[in-house]
Parts: C-alpha cells; sequence; structure tokens
C-alpha cells in the first residue's frame, strides 16, 4: 500500500482498494470483510489499521447497551472518511473490477 | 468433536489471541485485545457454533486468530515509527553533550565510591607540616638513632627559641601476630610476622600533620587497647589494602593493641623503615635506647634553615655543647593534582605531533556562517575540552588510586600515564568531531562517500564526501592535500536539495541548537 502524503493522490494496493470498497459497500467490520474479500485475517486488520492511520477510514467502538441487548460483545466498527472516499474513487479508475467484486450496497447487515 | 477436545482448542485460540497481544504496545493492547475477542466470538458463532461443532470449522477459527500475530507486528512496527525516535538525536549537539555530562557524572561517583580514592582525597586537605627538622648527630647521615630519651627530656624542658615541639620514636624488631579478622568461627588462626614497630610519641602524627586513613574518629583507638596505626606498606602486603582493617587485634610481642588507622606512604620517609607506629605515651619517660627525634622550627628557628639544613648547637647537663644537625623532613611526593596538570601540559605539546589543530574553517565559503552560528561553534568546542579535563581527571583518579594494592609512586605512574593518554586522544577526538560538525546545526556529517580515483589525485577530485542529515552542507575532505585542495572544505547547500531531507530537516537544527545554549 502506497502511503504518500495526504494532499496529493494516493495509490493504494488492490488489497487496500477492495477493504475500501467491501467498506463503502456496508461491510463495516473486520470479519464481515474477510467474508467478502476472501482474504485472511492476516492481511484484512493490517490493511485497515493502516487505512486508519492513513487517515483513509475511522474506526468508533458500538455502544455498549446494543451489544447488551444482542447478548454479544461490543464490536468495532469501520468506516470511510471523507480522504477515502476520494482515494476509493481515484481507485475505482485504476481498479475497474472493484465495483464488480463488491457491488455497492451488497451487504445485508450491519 | 468431543466435548474436551472443542475446549482444549477454544484454550488454544485464545492462548494464540492473549500471545500476540502481548507484541502490541502496552497502550493499545487492551483495545486490541477487545476487538479480536469480539472479532473471534462472532467468527465462531458463524463457523463453529455450538452444538455444531466440526473439525473444519475449529480450523478456520484457528487460522482466524493466527491472523492476529501478523496484525499485531503490524502494530508493532507501526508504533516504532510514531515514537519520537532518538535517531533524530543521533549526532546532534546535544548528544553529544550529554554523553559529556553522563561520563562526567560516572566517573565523579566512581571517585566518591572507591575507598582508595577517597583516601587519597582526605589527604588532600592536609599536608605535612612544614619547618620540620630531623635532628641527627651532624656528621651522622640521620640513618642511625643518636638521640636518646633523656637527652629529649632535657630538650623539653628547657625553654626553646628555635623549636617549638618535639616527638621522638625508636624503632625495634617485634614478633607480631595478626588475627584473622574475617567473620566466622571462633577458632581464629594467627599469623606471625617481624615487623619493625616505632614506639613513638602520642604528638608524632600531630606534629607531622599527617592524617591516618581509615580508622575510626580520627585515628583513635576503639576500647582500652593502645592503638597501633600501620604504615601503607604493611597494611597493603599483610592486610590486603583492607579498607576496614581498623579495630583488628594485633599481637605485639607480649602486648596487645587494635589497629587504629593506617599511614599513608610518602608522608612518612621518616629513617627506621617502621612497618607499624604505637603511639606510647611512656615512650620518651624511661631510660630506653635511642632514637629519632622530630622537631618542629619557630619562625626564628626556621629562618636559620640553609639548604634544607640547620645547625643546632645543644648544652648538656655540664653546659658542654653538642654540635646537631636537623635536616629538613619534607614531603616530596607530587600531589595528583600536579601530575594532572604537568600530564595535561605534556598532551597539550604533544597533541600537533598526532593530528591537526585545525578546525578545517579556512573555507573560502565560511562567510555564509553567521557571527552567531560562529560563536555556537566555537562555544560548542570549548564546552566539550571544559567537559573532557574534568572526565579525564576523574577517571585517571579512579584507575591510580581505585586499585589500592598499588604502591603510592606506582599509582603516581598510572596516573601520571592515563592522565597524558587520555588528555592526548580525549583532545584529538575533540578536534576531529569538531572538523566534521556542520557550521549551520553542528550534527555531525553522515553517509560518507569516496568520490574520485587515487591514481587520479592531481588530475581530478579524490577524497571523501560527508552530508549533513539536516541537509545544510556537504562536507569535502581530500584524499591526500593537495597545493589546490589542502584542507576540507564546507558546501553550502542551496534550497534545490531541500528535496532530499524532506521530513528530517525541519527543527532538527534548531532543536539541536537549543538543546545547547
Amino acid at each position: 500500500m502506497a502511503r504518500e502524503g495526504k494532499s496529493t493522490e494516493v495509490k493504494l494496493s488492490h488489497t487496500a482498494a477492495l477493504i475500501l470498497q467491501a467498506l463503502d459497500a456496508g461491510f463495516v467490520y473486520g470479519f464481515s470483510i474477510m467474508e467478502m474479500t476472501g482474504l485472511p485475517s492476516g492481511t484484512v486488520y493490517p490493511a485497515m489499521r493502516r487505512l486508519e492511520s492513513d487517515a483513509l477510514i475511522r474506526s468508533n467502538w458500538e455502544r455498549q447497551s446494543i451489544a447488551d441487548a444482542e447478548q454479544r460483545p461490543a464490536r468495532k466498527y469501520y468506516k470511510l472518511t471523507a480522504a477515502g472516499k476520494t482515494t476509493l474513487e481515484a481507485s475505482r479508475k485504476r481498479y475497474p473490477l472493484l465495483e464488480r467484486l463488491i457491488p455497492t450496497g451488497e451487504a445485508k447487515t450491519v | 468433536m468431543r466435548p474436551w477436545l472443542e475446549r482444549a482448542n477454544r484454550l488454544l485460540q485464545l492462548g494464540f489471541l492473549r500471545c500476540a497481544s502481548l507484541l502490541v504496545p502496552d497502550r493499545q493492547r487492551a483495545e486490541w485485545r477487545r476487538e479480536w475477542r469480539a472479532e473471534l466470538w462472532h467468527v465462531r458463532q458463524e463457523r463453529s457454533p455450538e452444538g455444531a461443532v466440526s473439525w473444519h470449522g475449529e480450523r478456520e477459527v484457528t487460522a482466524f486468530c493466527l491472523g492476529a500475530f501478523q496484525d499485531a507486528f503490524c502494530i508493532r512496527r507501526s508504533g516504532r515509527q510514531e515514537k519520537p525516535d532518538f535517531p533524530a538525536m543521533e549526532g546532534t549537539a546535544r548528544q553529544c553533550m550529554m554523553a559529556f555530562v553522563v561520563m562526567l557524572v560516572a566517573s565523579y561517583i566512581l571517585s566518591l565510591l572507591l575507598p582508595g580514592v577517597r583516601a587519597e582525597r582526605s589527604l588532600w586537605s592536609r599536608k605535612v607540616n612544614a619547618n620540620l627538622v630531623l635532628i641527627q648527630q651532624f656528621d651522622g647521615d640521620g640513618s642511625q638513632a643518636t638521640i636518646s630519651p633523656r637527652q629529649l627530656r632535657r630538650w623539653e624542658e628547657r625553654k626553646q627559641k628555635y623549636f617549638d615541639g618535639f616527638a621522638f620514636y625508636r624503632v625495634t624488631q617485634e614478633i607480631v601476630g595478626v588475627e584473622d579478622a574475617s567473620p566466622g568461627p571462633q577458632n581464629k588462626s594467627r599469623s606471625k610476622v617481624r615487623w619493625g614497630v616505632a614506639r613513638a610519641s602520642v604528638n608524632l602524627f600531630a606534629l607531622l600533620g599527617i592524617p591516618v586513613q581509615f580508622g575510626e574518629a580520627g585515628g583513635t583507638p576503639r576500647g582500652d587497647l593502645p592503638g597501633v596505626i600501620l604504615s601503607e606498606r604493611t597494611w597493603k602486603s599483610e592486610f590486603r589494602a583492607d579498607a576496614h582493617v581498623a579495630g583488628a587485634v594485633v599481637h605485639l610481642g607480649s602486648h596487645v593493641v587494635r589497629i587504629a588507622g593506617v599511614a599513608p606512604d610518602g608522608s612518612l620517609d621518616l629513617p627506621g623503615h617502621a612497618d607499624a607506629w604505637l603511639l606510647d605515651p611512656e615512650v620518651e619517660s624511661g631510660p630506653g635506647a635511642d632514637g629519632y627525634v622530630i622537631a618542629h622550627l619557630t619562625p626564628a628557628g626556621s629562618a636559620e634553615i640553609w639548604a634544607s639544613r640547620v645547625h643546632i648547637t645543644a648544652r648538656g647537663p655540664d653546659q658542654s655543647e653538642e654540635d646537631l644537625m636537623g635536616v629538613c623532613v619534607e614531603d616530596w611526593h607530587p600531589t595528583p593534582q600536579g601530575l594532572y596538570l604537568f600530564a595535561l601540559f605534556l598532551a597539550v605539546l604533544s597533541l600537533p605531533a598526532i593530528t591537526a589543530v585545525s578546525l578545517g574553517e579556512s573555507s573560502p565559503s565560511l562567510q555564509q556562517t553567521s557571527w552567531l552560528g560562529r560563536l555556537r561553534r566555537w562555544s560548542f568546542l570549548v564546552f566539550k575540552i571544559a567537559l573532557l579535563l574534568p572526565i579525564v581527571y576523574f577517571l585517571s583518579l579512579d584507575l591510580a588510586y581505585g586499585c589500592t594494592t598499588l604502591g603510592r609512586e606506582q599509582a603516581g605512574l598510572v596516573q601520571l600515564f592515563s592522565t597524558f593518554s587520555m588528555c592526548l586522544f580525549g583532545m584529538r577526538w575533540v578536534l576531529k568531531d569538531q572538523r566534521q560538525r556542520c557550521p549551520v546545526c553542528l550534527r555531525r556529517v553522515v553517509h560518507p562517500a569516496q568520490v574520485g580515483q587515487a591514481s587520479r589525485t592531481f588530475l581530478a577530485w579524490n577524497g571523501t564526501e560527508m552530508m549533513c542529515m539536516g541537509g545544510h552542507t556537504l562536507l569535502h575532505v581530500p584524499s591526500l592535500p593537495t597545493s589546490w585542495f589542502g584542507t576540507q572544505r564546507w558546501l553550502y547547500l542551496d534550497p534545490s536539495w531541500a528535496f532530499l531531507f524532506v521530513g528530517k530537516s525541519a527543527g532538527m537544527e534548531n532543536e539541536a541548537i537549543s538543546g545547547l545554549l
């Protein structure tokens, strides 16, 4: 994954672009992205750390009350930032198959 | 899958997560664990739910957990990059000064901790009294004891114009039993040796002005046993320079005495070669054999000294006159400070022989440095030298006097050579370091690159180029000085070079310089 200046055009690797596309499609936590992209956990989570440190995505914890109500642990959700959306647009031009692999609005659950 | 196997598998998966979490920096670990455990719960629900556990599902869950290690490594690596890294300090003036200060503090603390150096330091405040003479026969050489206690008593009873204090001692050979003072069983061994024991007036050491080392309460004996003061030579040979020797019991012939301290060598080059000094108030009163007399001269008496000698005429009981000679007793041993200054002087004299003393600032482009920059550069050099000198001083003391088994003269030699070597090579390093400091930010130039070929020295540039990581300068050092390129030169980089130093130069020089001044 390229980590250049944020103001200039950022060139992402295919994996990183795929993860951004999955997030944009509504797959907002690590395991769902793994499921969607078919990438292993050892690839997806580190890639998301880098995307987050490059401010292309941001994360926030689910409210504990919601998790308690559903009797499961609270999970961490990821979301595209404005810079992430711009970068994703540029990546789609670079990788035209992205949208075919993961169409926007594909996610069934959040 | 059997329930116990399922439980073991889950424990193993949790163990993987726990181990991987140890790789994550402390401040991020709790949140990292929380996220992975939550994800694991969902993975397990999806792949290996309760009641439908399968080998395939468990294998996928385990593979998921193993991915945590890669994630943890990733966080660890990025954490390292984010740290305010020490490499930014590398080569800066601040780092150099900090290293010097640490060395200075360490060497000073070491000198405070080493008993030998402490003892040596205690001697500095007190020196052998001036105007002391050893009274001997006029034609004698001073090695023979010639003054009887009766004669001394007669002198003391009369009012003296030229002397205001006398001390007497007599040396006899005695068999001495030294008890093993080490803690342990009661049946302590006692070794027998032959010592030259000087029975001396109680005021001998006060008259000489010699401090007693390693003693208790200024060398006063503990308990009701008389005190004996060891010579430094005896202390080292018989007691292995034990700093806690005071209080040990010694059998001097039929007397039992206790060691009260150690008299330093050099200060006691008195005839008789005594191994121990027994302060005995009775030594002057009895008839006894002849001994040696030390006398302190009054100002009127010291005015009579000629060539370290003074002629004395003593009157006997029958008013007969006896010619005696007073020979000055002097502590001729050089002090550590004197040795240090002498070695420093020699090192300064020798320095041009091993390095160029020029700072390589004769570059025509030097005018690009402001006067403030030049002031900083010179101040840095002065600070380095000012810190180097006390470091060398304390280290030389540690080396010379830290080892208490060395004799005083040997210790002096060790101090002389160590001071000379450290000053010489230390100042050489200081000058070399100064020559390789960027005139703008005082960082050391790095990344030496050999340019040119030795065979083309007189046709083209051949030398080494080094670069300031702040992006200010390039240093050219010729491999072989020529008439057209004799010394190193600084090339000041213009802004077109800035792209090479993006993210490195900003604030670097300010940090380095503000830390210095």
